[in-house]
């Protein structure tokens, strides 16, 4: 039984990392119907700041938080204005070009600058013992983080009025323009708050996890497979996507053995995609 | 008129310069010229996932060509010879890997290859290597089966895998013989697969218990479901391969977790100065294997008469130690000087044949040729981190600490 309290623990702590890592890839995926290549390298982005940050000058990833996030909404914002809305409403094959172009720029630039040696910051802030369950504290803390940073976009989504006018461009953009949304202003938005999301998770898995270019793929897969089991388009699709596929790995992988963790969760993703195409909590016409 | 006698003029000057322009390009393709260089390609991986390997091999096949070439070049019958490296990037997919060994054949006339890093992508160029009839020297290549493919004119450096598991198992067995079981977690990839395979062959006819053995697929980033595994079944030796990334995160959540046992082994974790330099504090106690040590005191032929004189160089080069990739790489060079020198000339079957029959001393160690085409077995260094540095625990010429518990 203790065994599958921790691997539940385990699970649920992954899962809300994963959520983190795909809210933002969720987001501009549904609202500007981009499928964002550049958010694994944007990841890592954040993750090399909060590292450099860390290693060079001794801050503290959490006081790297806002820095990272603001960076990250800056790059977003001026790469979504300047470049990718050229062509926002070509067909989606043309963005994902362009995402991938961009992606292999950046991906090799921060080889090239950075060398693709693992990094890691070596906080080490142990683990609290609860009974019988092991709970790392950075992981913990990464949760929470992850959590809260989700809720906040969640509120913002709902509570202001960037939050109300992206989701309207989301539910039809000429009637949003005919209302006097900025269109293409509030895709850059969407698009900075994407890269911001990025940048955060970049800044909790820095703690988490090795930084190295070699994972950028890694995390994209998981933002699709997270955005196709949760749903597209919504923070809560993120949120639940995301502990389901930590879930699902972690008990597969004490079933079924690691070498199926992985599977397993592509499996879950290919059953919905033919029984429930819009995510367990999607909006339908997003899938 | 005039003007008819100026374009005139114009053509046959420009025909005369054409036909001049030709006859130098053919000069200086004929064979007589052509073989003025010895010409080495190399598919590196400079950019992508295995960039950091690359880099390796790149800085090492520098120093080797640059001393080299200071002295002359390499003898090849009654003449010395220069060395030109060309090199592309391949960006670690093995699909350029394979067309860039073409273009090198093709286009740039390479006599030899290099391959690169790892023994999947050493798969690919050897294949086309063997197509054209090109040696090829694999210096990062240690699993069998790339070997097994009756590849006649593939050669590598490293030792088998086979070498650094038996050994292991009953050194640390003396060590501390209460040992009665494993556990083996194995990155599900040609190397540190075979190596999980191998040391748990290797336990089992050393008379342990194999706990636990999964493989983990490409791609994993989370060990937590497999470590907490690993901690129910109470093993006495922890065994996980994988590459640098993955055996970080594996220590790291090892320690998150409270799994731990008296030996914790990670191949090839410790040979790599990043692992060390990544986990800090946490990389003490772990063992490790490795087919070559800087610490070891070699004597041969070559640019670099000692492991010393290597070291050497090498520190005032890149001011940091060099490891097996090192080492394994620049010593692949010293088999094509040694082979053109035996063979007298540049014929390919000759100078294959003359590289089957290497027999050498370098500072890497001995080079010689198993009927595979791989380095023969040899006494591997069995080493351990402790307070962040490497020591060398065997075999006991070159041993400087004793084995440690994991703390």
């Amino acid at each position: 039984m203790a065994i599958y309290l921790q691997i539940l623990s385990n699970g649920l702590m992954l899962g809300a990392l994963y959520a983190c890592l795909a809210v933002g890839f969720s987001l501009v995926w549904g609202v500007l119907n981009v499928i964002n290549m550049l958010h694994g390298s944007f990841i890592i982005l954040g993750g090399y700041l909060t590292f450099f940050a860390w290693h060079l000058y001794g801050i503290h990833p959490v006081a790297m938080l806002p820095v990272v996030a603001a960076l990250m909404f800056a790059l977003g914002f001026a790469l979504q204005k300047l470049v990718i809305n050229r062509v926002v409403s070509a067909p989606v094959l043309t963005t994902l070009t362009l995402t991938f172009g961009l992606d292999m720029i950046l991906y090799n630039a921060m080889t090239y600058w950075f060398t693709a040696t693992p990094r890691r910051i070596t906080l080490d802030l142990g683990a609290v013992q609860l009974g019988s369950i092991v709970l790392p504290v950075d992981r913990l803390v990464g949760t929470g983080l992850a959590l809260a940073m989700t809720l906040l976009l969640y509120a913002v989504m709902r509570g202001s009025s960037i939050g109300r006018a992206i989701v309207a461009v989301r539910m039809d953009r000429s009637a949003a323009e005919l209302m006097g949304i900025r269109t293409d202003r509030i895709y850059a938005i969407t698009f900075g708050i994407g890269a911001l999301m990025a940048g955060v998770a970049g800044v909790v898995f820095a703690t988490v996890f090795p930084i190295t270019t070699n994972v950028t793929g890694i995390w994209l897969g998981k933002a699709f497979v997270v955005c196709v089991v949760g749903g597209l388009g919504s923070v809560p699709g993120a949120l639940v996507g995301g502990l389901v596929l930590g879930l699902v790995e972690s008990f597969a992988g004490h079933w079924f053995g690691p070498q199926q963790a992985i599977t397993a969760g592509f499996v879950l993703m290919l059953v919905l995609l033919l029984t429930r195409p819009t995510g367990l909590v999607g909006v339908r016409g997003y899938e | 008129m005039f003007a008819h006698g100026i374009l005139r003029s114009a053509r046959a000057g420009l025909l005369a310069g054409g036909v001049a322009t030709g006859l130098l390009a053919a000069a200086l393709n004929s064979p007589a010229l052509a073989q003025e260089t010895i010409k080495i390609g190399a598919p590196l991986a400079l950019t992508g996932g295995l960039a950091d390997e690359g880099h390796k091999q790149d800085v090492v096949w520098k120093m080797w060509v640059e001393k080299i070439n200071a002295g002359g070049g390499i003898q090849v019958g009654d003449k010395k010879l220069k060395v030109e490296l060309i090199e592309y990037d391949y960006q670690s997919e093995g699909q350029r890997a394979s067309q860039l060994a073409e273009k090198l054949i093709n286009d740039d006339k390479v006599q030899f290859l290099f391959s690169p890093f790892g023994s999947g992508h050493t798969k690919i160029v050897a294949g086309v290597g063997e197509r054209y009839q090109i040696p090829t020297i694999a210096c990062v290549a240690s699993s069998e089966s790339v070997y097994d493919q009756t590849l006649k004119y593939l050669f590598g450096t490293l030792s088998p895998n086979g070498g650094m598991t038996t050994a292991m198992v009953k050194f640390f067995k003396e060590k501390f013989p209460e040992t009665k079981s494993i556990a083996v977690l194995g990155r599900d990839d040609v190397f540190p697969k075979s190596m999980a395979e191998g040391i748990a062959k290797a336990a089992e006819a050393g008379g342990l218990t194999v706990a636990y053995k999964e493989l983990y697929p490409v791609g994993t980033m989370d060990h937590a479901a497999a470590l907490s595994s690993i901690k129910a079944a109470k093993p006495d030796w922890i065994y996980i391969t994988g590459y640098t990334q993955d055996l970080i995160l594996a220590r790291k959540q090892m320690q998150d977790l409270g799994v731990t046992a008296q030996i914790v082994t990670m191949v090839t974790g410790p040979s790599y100065k990043e692992f060390t330099d990544g986990l800090g504090p946490l990389a003490n106690g772990i063992s490790s294997s490795s087919w070559w040590h800087h610490l070891t005191s070699y004597e041969g032929q070559g640019v670099w008469p000692t492991t010393a004189a290597f070291y050497e160089d090498f520190k005032a080069r890149t001011k940091g130690d060099p490891d097996y990739v090192h080492g394994s790489c620049a010593a692949a060079g010293e088999v094509i000087v040694d082979a053109l020198a035996r063979a007298g000339s540049l014929d390919k079957a000759k100078v294959r044949d003359a590289i089957a029959a290497t027999d050498i001393q370098t500072f890497y160690g001995p080079i010689k040729f198993g009927p595979n085409g791989m380095n023969l077995s040899r006494e591997l260094p069995i080493i351990q981190v402790q307070d962040q540095t490497i020591k060398v625990l065997a075999p006991a010429e070159i041993k400087n600490a004793d084995m440690i518990a994991m703390p």
